[in-house]
């Protein structure tokens, strides 16, 4: 597995080839997220990184807060219609 | 190395297995406990959120991820209940002992990053670097579709 030295645009450490082609496809998911400040291959593989544990923190976070307003929700509801006709939407 | 060729599969199942797997989670927490409801709020919050994690790696396809496979295992373990897998087939698996990861290793600063994604994924330690990015990118995609099915949820019950 060869580095590719000549590679070396900004202060990108070396990465071999396989794992550029997963920091781009991990990219391509997150950018989205993150807004597309820069483009591809200008990103430096830590940074992305960073990204995404700064985004998997997040995810837990509201992973968190949407169990404890399950939580309330579901103490107040009663075994009615209404209920069961939005959780079989769901399902649909 | 032709590893351009080897595409890395990070598809996710579509939002309803998430939420079929959530609710089934969900009503069996139900008829766990009827009429005996635990006092503390606390313990209802953190039985819906495990429900929320195992359902996901559920629906993420339980065994055949890392990550799954390790939550699901840290699940079982917190409740003492043996873990059943379903093919018991030794395939070759990704995990690298850390001795052996030292000398896979990237450059320090994408090292030192890596790291700290290790302890958020489940089942990171034992990867790999660039297996770890590949497990990380379908974790993501997962929990954000967990993320969508709760939120669909919550609005759907708020609207009384």
């Amino acid at each position: 597995m060869s580095n590719r030295r000549s590679r070396q645009s900004s202060s990108a450490p070396r990465i071999s080839d396989d794992q550029m082609i997963d920091l781009v496809t991990k990219l391509r998911q997150i950018l989205p997220e993150i807004g597309q400040r820069r483009r591809s291959d200008k990103v430096s593989a830590s940074k992305v990184l960073q990204e995404t544990c700064n985004y998997i923190r997040n995810l837990n976070r509201e992973v968190d807060n949407l169990s404890e307003r399950l939580s309330q929700l579901l103490e107040s509801v009663d075994e009615d219609s209404p209920e069961a006709a939005v959780i079989r939407s769901l399902l649909m | 190395m032709a590893s351009a060729d080897k595409l890395i599969n990070t598809d996710v199942p579509e939002k309803d297995v998430f939420a079929l797997h959530f609710l089934r989670s969900l009503s069996n927490l139900r008829t766990q406990n009827p009429l005996n409801s635990p006092d503390k709020s606390i313990d209802r919050v953190r039985k819906i959120k495990k429900a929320a994690y195992v359902s996901m790696a559920r629906a993420a396809g339980g065994n055949s991820r890392l990550w799954s496979r390790a939550l699901l295992r840290r699940a079982a373990k917190d409740d003492n209940k043996s873990v059943r897998f379903s093919r018991r087939k030794r395939k070759v698996t990704w995990k690298i002992s850390s001795k052996r990861r030292r000398s896979n290793q990237r450059a320090p600063v994408v090292e030192e990053a890596a790291e700290r994604l290790r302890n958020l994924v489940p089942g990171g330690g034992g990867m790999e670097t660039s297996k770890l990015m590949e497990e990380t990118a379908h974790y993501i995609k997962c929990l954000s579709m967990q993320v969508k099915v709760m939120q669909c949820l919550v609005d759907g019950l708020s609207q009384k």
